[in-house]
Formats: C-alpha cells, sequence, structure tokens
C-alpha cells in the first residue's frame, strides 16, 4: 500500500500535479458558495428539544429579535428634556419607516400607549408622546406620566431616568446589519441632546460574522506565513518550503471546500479550520524533509533518497497522523453540531493532509534540480550544528532530564496535584458577548445600557396549561352526551357538530364550535334552538374553564414569582400580563397605588383586559398570553448574559416551584436566549467529557498496539495527560472561565501532543535495538530527534499565534492556549519522558534487548 | 369644526354602515330620487344659517350644493363624490339594530372572537346619533357595554360598563384611531372619519366605480400617509379601502364581502380588516338586522348601561 502510493507519486509526478490542481480548483469553487452563520442558536442542533421549545414560545408569544438603541442625556441630564426627547421622537420615527422593521411592535416611549384617569370618572387611552414636547414643561409631563406605567420603567426608561431605549423588532435577523447601520446614520442627523448605544443580540451575531471574515482574511494567511518563515528558517530552502505549502494550502482549500459544498454552514467553529490545518498539515512534510535533507548527500539520486525516506517514516507519520485525527473526530462525540463538523472537517483534513503529503513531496522533491539541492544542503550543514539554538540547548536539557529524573518525576507529580486542586476551581461560564473585546462598540453599549437599565438579556418563563387537550376532550364527550338522547336537533344541525368534531378534534376551538352552533340557530326549529342555546352555553363554560390565564387564582401565582424573583436580586425586572392587568385596573378605578392589583373574578379580569385591548397596541397583549390563555409569560430582564447567572436564576425559580408549587394542570418551562445559552453550555461540558474519555481511550489503545507494549503505550499517554491536567489546572487557577473555546481544547491537547510521544518512544527504541545501552540512546535522541520535535512543536504553536491578533476573543484564547499547549507538551516530552524511561528502563526495554539477543 | 351635513364619513366605517346605507335601489330606477331626496335632508339645515354660512366659506358648500344640483351624467368631482358618498351613507332611516359577530385572526391563525349587539337612533338625520353596543361573548365580557352619543360638531360623548367591576366610565375625547376591543377595526372605524379631517382626490372612474385618494390634513395624528377608497357608483358604498405608508405601500385594508338588501336598503353584512403587514385580520358579520324599530331616546341613557334594555336586545 504505502510503496504503491510512493511509487505513483515518484513515476507520474505531473499526474499528481494534475490531479491535486483540478481537485483544489474544483474545491477552490466550491468555496464561493460560503454561507456564514454567526447564530449561537446554531450551537445546538435543529432538533433539540430545548431549542424547538424556544422557537415554539416565539411564535406563540410572537416575538422578534430586537435590536436595542439606547440615548442616553447628555450632562448627566434627565431623559425627561425637551431636547432629548426632541431627538428620540425623530429617531423612532425614522426607525419605523426603515425597511425590515416590525413596526407595530417598536417600543420606545414615542410608540406606546399611556392610560390614565381624567376627570369625571373618566378613563383615557393616548399615545405617550404623540409629538415632540415643545416646552420643558411638557418633557417633564412625559415624564410623570411615563413613571407611572411599570412597562416603561427600567424597560424603556432607565430607573435613574437618565436613558431611554427604542426596542427595534426586526423581521429577519440577517437583515440586522443593514437597519443597525441606517439607524446610526440617523443618530449623526441627531443633535448631542444624547449619546446614542446599538447593540442588540443581532447586531452581535452580524458584526461577529465580519469579524469572522477578518479572521480568515487576515489570520490564516497571517499563520501561513510564519510557517512558510519558520520553514525557511529550518530548511533553507525557499524551493523546497514550497513543497509543504502546497500541501497546507491544498489541505485547507479541498477541505473547506467540500465542507461549505455540502451545504455546511461556517460558523465560529468552523472557521477556525484553515488555521488548524495549516500548521498541523506541514508537520508530516518536515519529518519527510527532515530525514531527506540528513539523508541526501550530494551527486545522489533525489528521487531515490525521497522514496527510501517516505517509505521509512510512512508509519509514524500514517500512526501520528491516525491520532491526531481521532482527538479531532472525538469532539463529533459532542451534542453540540458546529463542533462536530469542527472536529469531523479538520479529522479528515488531517488524513487528507498525510496522503497529500505521501503522494506530492515526493513527487515534488524528485522534480528539483540537483543544483537546488546541492545549495540547500551547504546552507543546511553550514548553518546546522553552529548556529541552531535547538542543537545548542537540546542535549543539556536531556543530560539534565536525566540526572535528575526522581526529582523531574517528582515536580511532575506535585504539578498534577497542584493542577488537580485547580481543575476543580474552574468555574463554568460563556457569554457570547464577551467574544467581543472589552473596548468593542458591542460591549461598551451592552456595559452602558446595563448600568442604566434592568438589563437586556432576556429570558422566558412559560406557564402552560397542560390539561388543555383533556378538557377538551372531556367538553366533545358532554357534547356527544347531550346530543345523543336529544330528539329536538334538526337532522342538518346534529351532521354539522359531528363533522365539526371529526374535523377539528383534537384541535377542536371552543369559539369555533359556538361560531357554528349560532349559524345552525337559525335553522332550528324552537326547541332545537333551545338545545342549541345549551350547547352554546356548555360550550362558553368550558371555553371559560380553558382560558387559564385570566383567572386570578393562576395569575397570582405568577404576580409571587414575579415579586419573588425581583426580591433575589439577579433579575432586573420581570413582565407579565400580571403587570399590565394591575395597571390598567389602577387607572378604572382609583388611579392610585392601592388598586395597583388583580382584580377578584375571571369576569373582571377579562373586562380588564378588554379595555387594554382597546387602546392603540393591543397586540401587545398577545406577546405575554396566547389568545386563548391557556399559555402565559415572564419576560425576565437580566443585567447580565452570563451563563453561571442565567444558571443561578434558574435554579432560584426550581428551588421556588419546589416550595410553592404551581396550581394543578400548570407546567412551566424556560424559552429565551439567555437560557439556550445555557443549554448549548451543560450540552458542550458533558459532550467535551465523552469526547475527551474516549479519545483518550482510542489513542491509548492505538499507543499499545502500535508499541506492542502496554508500558509503552501508558508511556506515550504520559505528555498529553499531564499537559491537559495541567492546561486545565491553569485555568482554574488563575480564574478563566470554562467556555466554548477552552472546552475544544482537550480534545485537540490529545490529538496534537501524542505526536511527540510517539516519535520519541519509536525513535528511542529503534536506536536502543541498535546501541543496547540507554545512555548512548538517550545522548542520540537528543541529537536529531530531538530537534525533529522540537522543530514541529515550532512550527505548530507559532503557526497559531497570529490569532492573538485577532478581533474575537475566542480566536485569542485559542491561539493562546494552543500555542501554550504546545509548548507545555513539548516540554514535557522532552524532560518527562527520559526521566520516567530511564526510571522504567529495566522493564521497558525488554523487548528490544531480546529482539538483539 | 365640523357640519352636521358633511360630517358623513366615507370613511366610512363599513363597519357601521348598515346603519346608514340606504341608499337603496332606487338609484338604479330612477336618478332623480336621490336628488330629492338629498334636497329634503337639506332642508332640516336650511334653518341654521350660521352653519350653512360655515359650509359656505369652507368650501364644502361648494360641495354640498353641487352634489344637491348636479345632474347624474354629469362628472362629479372629488369634493361631490365624498359627499354624496357621505350623504348616502347617512340617509336613512330613524333607528337600527343588529347582531354583530367578529372573528379575530391574528397572524399565526389562531382565533378570538366577539359578539355583540348594536341599537341606534338617529337624533338628526346626518346629525346627532346615539349608539348603545352591548356585548354577550365571549362570556367572560358578557354585559359590557358601550353608549356613543356622536355629536358630528363637537366631540362625541363615549361610555363604558364594565359588569365586572360594576363600573361606569366616561372614555375621554381624544384619538379615536384605537382597537375597538382588540379587533382590527379602530374606534374611528365605528364612530366615522369626518370628511372635511381629510383632502381629497379622484384617481380614476371606472363604469362601476369612483376611485378616490385622500390625505389627512393634520397628517402628525394618523398612522397613514393617504388612503383610497373604491365607490361603488349605483348604491355609492365604499367597497373597499386601503391605507398606505410614505413609501406608498399598503398596511391596511377594509374590504366589503356581502351586501344584502335589508328592507330596500343595500347594507353591508359581511366585512374584513386586514393587516397586510402580517395577514392578521377581522372578520364582521351582521345578521338579523332590523331597521324603524322605533327605538325610544332614553334607551340611550346612563341607565340603560347597568341594566341592558332586554327588550330591545332581542333580536328575532
Amino acid at each position: 500500500m504505502s510503496n504503491r502510493l510512493i511509487q505513483f507519486s515518484l513515476a507520474k509526478p505531473i499526474a499528481v500535479y494534475g490531479l491535486l490542481l483540478i481537485i483544489t480548483l474544483v474545491s477552490g469553487l466550491l468555496i464561493s458558495r460560503i454561507q456564514v452563520d454567526t447564530d449561537p442558536e446554531n450551537m445546538l442542533s435543529q432538533t433539540e428539544p430545548a431549542r424547538i421549545y424556544h422557537n415554539q414560545v416565539n411564535k406563540d408569544f410572537l416575538l422578534n429579535d430586537l435590536i436595542v438603541v439606547g440615548a442616553v442625556a447628555s450632562n448627566e441630564q434627565s431623559i425627561f428634556n425637551r431636547r432629548s426627547l426632541s431627538d428620540l421622537k425623530q429617531l423612532s420615527d425614522a426607525i419605523l419607516k426603515i425597511k425590515g422593521v416590525k413596526s407595530a411592535d417598536v417600543n420606545a416611549l414615542t410608540t406606546i400607549d399611556n392610560i390614565e384617569q381624567t376627570a369625571n370618572s373618566g378613563i383615557r387611552f393616548e399615545w405617550m408622546m404623540a409629538k415632540a414636547p415643545t416646552s420643558e414643561a411638557e418633557a417633564a409631563a412625559i415624564g410623570a406620566k411615563a413613571r407611572r406605567l411599570p412597562f416603561v420603567v427600567n424597560s424603556l426608561v432607565s430607573g435613574d431616568e437618565r436613558a431611554a431605549t427604542i426596542y427595534v423588532p426586526i423581521l429577519d435577523k440577517n437583515e440586522s446589519y443593514r437597519i443597525a447601520t441606517e439607524i446610526s446614520e440617523w443618530v449623526k442627523n441627531l443633535s448631542d441632546a444624547n449619546d446614542y448605544y446599538v447593540t442588540g443580540l443581532p447586531v452581535a451575531e452580524d458584526t461577529f460574522g465580519f469579524e469572522m471574515f477578518v479572521q480568515m482574511g487576515i489570520a490564516a494567511p497571517a499563520a501561513a506565513l510564519v510557517i512558510y518563515l519558520l520553514m525557511l528558517y529550518f530548511f533553507r530552502s525557499a524551493t523546497l518550503v514550497i513543497a509543504p505549502m502546497i500541501v497546507a494550502m491544498a489541505t485547507v482549500i479541498i477541505s473547506m471546500g467540500i465542507m461549505i459544498g455540502l451545504g455546511y454552514t461556517v460558523h465560529i467553529m468552523s472557521s477556525m479550520i484553515p488555521i488548524f490545518l495549516m500548521p498541523i498539515a506541514v508537520v508530516d512534510s518536515v519529518h519527510l524533509m527532515s530525514e531527506f535533507a540528513d539523508s541526501y548527500k550530494p551527486g545522489e539520486n533525489a528521487k531515490a533518497v525521497i522514496g527510501k525516506v517516505t517509505g521509512h517514516l510512512f508509519q509514524p507519520m500514517l500512526f501520528t497522523s491516525v491520532t491526531s485525527a481521532a482527538g479531532f473526530f472525538s469532539l463529533a462525540l459532542t451534542p453540540i453540531p458546529p463542533v462536530q463538523v469542527f472536529g469531523i472537517v479538520v479529522g479528515s483534513g488531517i488524513l487528507l493532509a498525510f496522503l497529500v503529503t505521501i503522494l506530492f513531496v515526493p513527487a515534488y522533491v524528485s522534480r528539483m534540480n540537483p543544483a537546488q539541492l546541492e545549495k540547500m544542503q551547504q546552507k543546511l550543514f553550514v548553518g546546522k550544528e553552529s548556529n541552531s539554538l535547538l542543537a545548542r540547548i537540546l542535549p543539556s536539557w536531556g543530560e539534565f532530564s536525566l540526572a535528575r529524573s526522581k526529582s523531574i518525576v517528582i515536580l511532575a507529580l506535585i504539578l498534577v496535584g497542584v493542577s488537580v486542586v485547580g481543575i476543580y476551581k474552574i468555574e463554568i461560564n460563556d457569554n457570547p458577548v464577551r467574544w467581543f473585546k472589552a473596548d468593542h462598540d458591542i460591549r461598551i453599549a451592552d456595559k452602558v445600557l446595563n448600568s442604566h437599565f434592568a438589563g437586556t438579556y432576556d429570558a422566558h418563563l412559560v406557564f402552560e396549561f397542560s390539561e388543555r387537550q383533556a378538557l377538551v376532550k372531556q367538553w366533545r364527550e358532554q357534547i356527544a352526551l347531550d346530543i345523543s338522547a336529544d330528539k329536538t336537533l334538526s337532522q342538518t344541525s346534529r351532521e354539522q357538530i359531528d363533522s365539526f368534531f371529526v374535523r377539528k378534534f383534537p384541535a377542536a376551538n371552543f369559539q369555533d364550535f359556538v361560531f357554528l352552533l349560532d349559524d345552525l340557530l337559525f335553522e332550528e326549529s324552537e326547541s332545537g334552538a333551545e338545545t342549541i342555546e345549551r350547547l352554546i352555553e356548555l360550550s362558553e363554560r368550558y371555553s371559560s374553564q380553558a382560558k387559564v390565564f385570566n383567572q386570578p387564582e393562576k395569575l397570582a401565582y405568577l404576580e409571587a414569582l414575579q415579586t419573588y424573583l425581583l426580591q433575589s436580586g439577579r433579575v432586573g425586572k420581570s413582565n407579565s400580563v400580571v403587570d399590565l392587568i394591575k395597571t390598567v385596573n389602577r387607572e378604572l378605578r382609583s388611579g392610585s397605588s392601592k388598586d395597583y392589583q388583580l382584580p377578584r373574578t375571571q369576569e373582571a379580569v377579562a373586562q380588564t383586559l378588554l379595555q387594554f385591548q382597546s387602546s392603540h397596541r393591543p397586540q401587545d397583549l398577545w406577546h405575554f398570553v396566547t389568545p386563548d390563555f391557556s399559555k402565559a409569560q415572564i419576560w425576565l430582564q437580566l443585567t447580565s448574559g452570563d451563563n453561571r447567572d442565567m444558571s443561578a436564576v434558574v435554579a432560584e425559580v426550581n428551588a421556588y416551584i419546589i416550595d410553592n408549587p404551581p396550581p394543578s394542570g400548570i407546567t412551566v418551562n424556560w424559552a429565551g436566549k439567555a437560557y439556550l445559552n445555557l443549554i448549548w453550555q451543560e450540552k458542550m461540558v458533558a459532550g467535551m467529557f465523552d469526547s475527551l474519555t474516549s479519545a483518550f481511550v482510542i489513542v491509548f489503545i492505538m499507543m499499545v498496539l502500535l508499541f506492542r507494549s502496554l508500558l509503552f503505550g501508558l508511556l506515550a499517554m504520559l505528555p498529553l495527560s499531564i499537559t491537559i491536567i495541567f492546561m486545565y489546572g491553569l485555568i482554574g487557577w488563575i480564574g478563566k472561565y470554562y467556555d466554548m473555546p477552552i472546552a475544544v481544547l482537550s480534545a485537540l491537547t490529545l490529538g496534537l501532543s501524542v505526536d511527540f510521544a510517539i516519535h520519541f518512544i519509536e525513535r528511542s527504541r529503534t536506536i536502543y535495538a541498535s546501541t543496547q545501552n540507554f545512555k548512548q540512546t538517550m545522548s542520540a535522541m537528543f541529537q536529531e530527534p530531538a530537534r525533529a520535535i522540537s522543530r514541529n512543536a515550532l512550527v505548530i504553536a507559532l503557526g497559531f499565534t497570529p490569532l492573538l491578533f485577532a478581533p474575537l476573543v475566542p480566536y485569542i484564547t485559542v491561539g493562546a492556549f494552543l500555542a501554550a499547549i504546545m509548548a507545555v507538551s513539548a516540554l514535557v516530552t522532552i524532560f518527562l519522558l527520559p526521566a520516567s524511561m530511564k526510571l522504567l528502563s529495566r522493564w521497558l526495554f525488554k523487548n528490544e534487548q531480546r529482539s538483539q539477543v | 369644526m365640523s357640519f352636521p351635513n358633511l360630517n358623513l364619513n366615507l370613511k366610512l366605517n363599513i363597519l357601521f354602515n348598515f346603519w346608514h346605507n340606504k341608499n337603496s335601489a332606487d338609484h338604479r330606477v330612477e336618478g332623480t330620487n336621490i336628488v330629492a331626496r338629498t334636497r329634503r335632508r337639506f332642508s332640516h339645515f336650511e334653518n341654521v344659517s350660521a352653519v350653512f354660512l360655515m359650509v359656505i366659506l369652507s368650501g364644502y358648500s361648494v360641495t354640498g350644493v353641487a352634489a344637491e344640483n348636479a345632474p347624474m351624467d354629469e362628472k362629479l368631482n372629488a369634493d361631490q363624490i365624498v359627499a354624496k358618498a357621505s350623504l348616502s351613507a347617512y340617509y336613512g332611516g330613524e333607528d337600527g339594530r343588529t347582531l354583530a359577530r367578529m372573528r379575530i385572526v391574528d397572524a399565526n391563525g389562531r382565533k378570538q372572537s366577539r359578539q355583540f349587539t348594536i341599537l341606534r337612533k338617529d337624533l338628526v338625520e346626518g346629525g346627532e346619533q346615539k349608539f348603545l353596543v352591548v356585548f354577550s361573548r365571549p362570556s367572560d365580557v358578557k354585559g359590557t357595554t358601550f353608549m356613543v352619543h356622536k355629536k358630528p360638531d363637537g366631540e362625541d360623548d363615549r361610555w363604558l360598563y364594565l359588569p365586572a367591576l360594576d363600573l361606569v366610565k366616561r372614555i375621554s375625547a381624544g384619538d379615536k384611531r384605537t382597537s375597538f376591543v382588540g379587533t382590527h377595526y379602530f374606534y374611528e372605524d365605528v364612530s366615522g372619519r369626518s370628511p372635511n379631517l381629510d383632502t381629497h382626490q379622484i384617481l380614476q372612474e371606472t363604469d362601476s366605480e369612483y376611485i378616490l385618494q385622500h390625505r389627512a390634513i393634520d397628517s402628525a395624528s394618523v398612522e397613514f400617509a393617504s388612503y383610497k377608497t373604491w365607490i361603488d357608483k349605483v348604491s355609492f358604498l365604499p367597497l373597499k379601502i386601503e391605507y398606505y405608508d410614505e413609501k406608498g405601500n399598503a398596511f391596511r385594508r377594509i374590504e366589503a364581502l356581502e351586501v344584502k338588501q335589508v328592507q330596500d336598503i343595500n347594507t353591508v353584512t359581511k366585512a374584513k380588516v386586514s393587516n397586510l403587514n402580517d395577514g392578521s385580520y377581522t372578520l364582521l358579520e351582521f345578521r338579523k338586522i332590523n331597521y324603524d324599530l322605533g327605538l325610544p331616546d332614553n334607551l340611550f341613557s346612563e341607565r340603560s348601561l347597568r341594566r341592558p334594555p332586554v327588550k330591545w336586545l332581542k333580536t328575532k
């Protein structure tokens, strides 16, 4: 197999070039079909119950994604001044006209209704601010009105009254960037009365998409450049170094092309595929070229030498590729689709890179002209022994490691112990807004608005009448029973009633049935009409019973829970139909706060709501209850989008529900973006544990098979285990949150750092087999083999460093930690492996001794 | 300021126009009939010289007088059509009663309903009117009552009775473009938008219809930039009204779905208001319509709010 591939490569280099070129070009064309996905919701699969429920809730309560425009009055003034309000009016009028804005639902001082008492026991609905105030007195009057409305305070006007918001629902969240830009353009026409902040999740997502392209467009090519320069330094031949660069480019283009061609969107995770594949793809080439550069002597047949080298390295390269791929493939075990796609594409990319290396590099090297090879050879040998920093330092490290083997092992054990303590300190937390740097506009807006208001992060606590179906069934049976004994109804009426239930059940709607009965009433005899009237009355009774959320005792449960939430401190504010009913009730009655309460009967609630519905914005009611009153929601405003805060709120609500069970037949569930983030984080943490353990087991089995030794297998797992424990311990100690990028790192570390151990052990055994002396073996190991390992560690570590200059925090985290991981695992390999080998040498090299005998 | 004879909401409240649309088959039979009727109606106001003077000054006089005198075969101008449509809308029986039911369908296709009885009495033909609206369904709002004393030349008086709270409230005068009990109809669609709040223009005249465009004089007080009406040339019923935003996109439509003759009066019996942005709508049906019942004036007093006049509400 290996020979056939190498022979093909050497015999038909032009065919190899052509094949690679065609595949790369075709895949490259597919990249043009790129679709960027910045929706954090997609961290969960389409079929994830929490996500399906969240979307159902959005549909049930007619909720849209929101752009939040904040206006903070300048000079520490109250927002209720003439100029600030006039500008706000001008801006919101402009926003209402922007295409793609769901203007009926835009929420601002200027678009909402005010309800208030008037003289002579009157009541009035009017626009809170139909026209811009023309005097300071008018502005103050608007303030006085706004202060009375619980829906305004801390939502549309901040508690300190310095700031106001405009909530802009948008029909399609892919349009948010255009709409946000149009809003920002409008802001420029306004006076300096207010400072403006435009934010909201859709804006963050769109900005994110843009920054992703920046990352891919700048960081990935920068990584390529760093790797190129590094290899040029190692091999001193621009011509030779082009080969691994071609391998890397082809691997990246083909992998991305196929991924995009298969219809996968480019998500935050998959946008990192190029920068992951680039350094990993050149690793095999570095081995090939290292050995080729060592073996090739001027005048020799390059073709024969590269063929021999490739054949020799085929197996270790295959194994390192397969183990690295296994580390990435294990990400497919996480239930997070973008992470799965990332793992599978990078894993496949690594295998592809191996294949391309085996086919392309021999073909390429065999066609280099002898003059170029000679030049490389000269430069390399001149520079090598004397100048190379690695060449000077590594042997002394080796000596130290062997001399202090016990101390090193003890030190490693202490380090592991300290790290394990650190791991217990890890705090799991994420927040997509924190993916932006602290000085990013979105972070600033987030900070400013959440300091003034009760919070711009949403969660929905949804209450459902779960026994509605049972009630509908009971009603149907009751009607059937009533009719079966009846002789007064006409044949037509009976047929119509029967067919109604056959057609509509179980989705039968009480009011639909009443409409039908109403129609039948016209044609009925006098006695039949009486029966119909009775059925109507019966259905109306069931209908009222099913309208759970205009029943005062159910509403009182929501009210009490809201009070509890507010006291807990983590929830800035909550809104529900209860606040709305209480406000209208107050204005219908005395207008004073003693009447800010729920009416006592279902009818009184219904009639109060009928008044609310006689306003300019009757549709606002349906954001809090469904039209059949079988579902209601409390909309929670949180000042923090941190998952741990959401998690604490969920725990508090759960505790409350256990102590105060909801009225019978009522179920409680969560929805909302903040909650969804929490769900995918939980899935990520659990999934990463699965993926890490399974990858660990698979790699361990592969190591045992490769080395045909349990002890060597365990030894090979040592560097990566210590590296992983150390890195996560470090994360715990420095207090960095365990978030999405950190979670992904574990599996990557496993796949990448096992390479060093494989090469170290494999070479040690080979050398020992010929020297039969551990000391000599180690001394030889710290020459060429240690250098090769260090070179690869440097290529990968430095290859990721351009991510440090990326505009988004997750990229920086990945770049910094991967560089550190490569460094740590190379160091652990170089120090700990020889030390351990020395201590275990008696058992380790039995086979080698015997085989020698 | 509005005028009794001209405050004939073209807008007209398809919702309530069954009260008004008595513009009858007579028109079809005999063109001059309408002139005769119009003359009779104007006679109400000939005594009110001050009002008449205002009519002249306002320019609407031209409309009124022209409408009165224009022979049928002559081209009518926009104001004349509005006046004629308004006149025919208001010209009619002394009083009426109907059962109304509404079906509100939201953007998700979810339905709600309302059922109520409307009693109406005209005090002055084309002038003051009184309405009593008594809800019967859903059962939780049963007995909720609205009363309107419509005063075309002043602010309407509106009352509300909520039985479960045992509360009578006056609804303050103010913006009338608020929802009528959560439906897609506005109070103004119910009580009528005065034609002199708008300017009118003929866009097109077909064999069967006039198509007019209207713009509010005080554009800040309304949510539309303009609206169009399709007025039937024979009955002068507006069969369709469409509202447009500043970019000229239609966002709201009111249309008559069924017109029947009740006691020889062309009456809209089914209508629909649609929100063209999200696809939600309200369907309206009028049934058991009766005109000229001889409703007593004291029926429309605060007393009736708390004690619905069962005798008159009972439909046959």
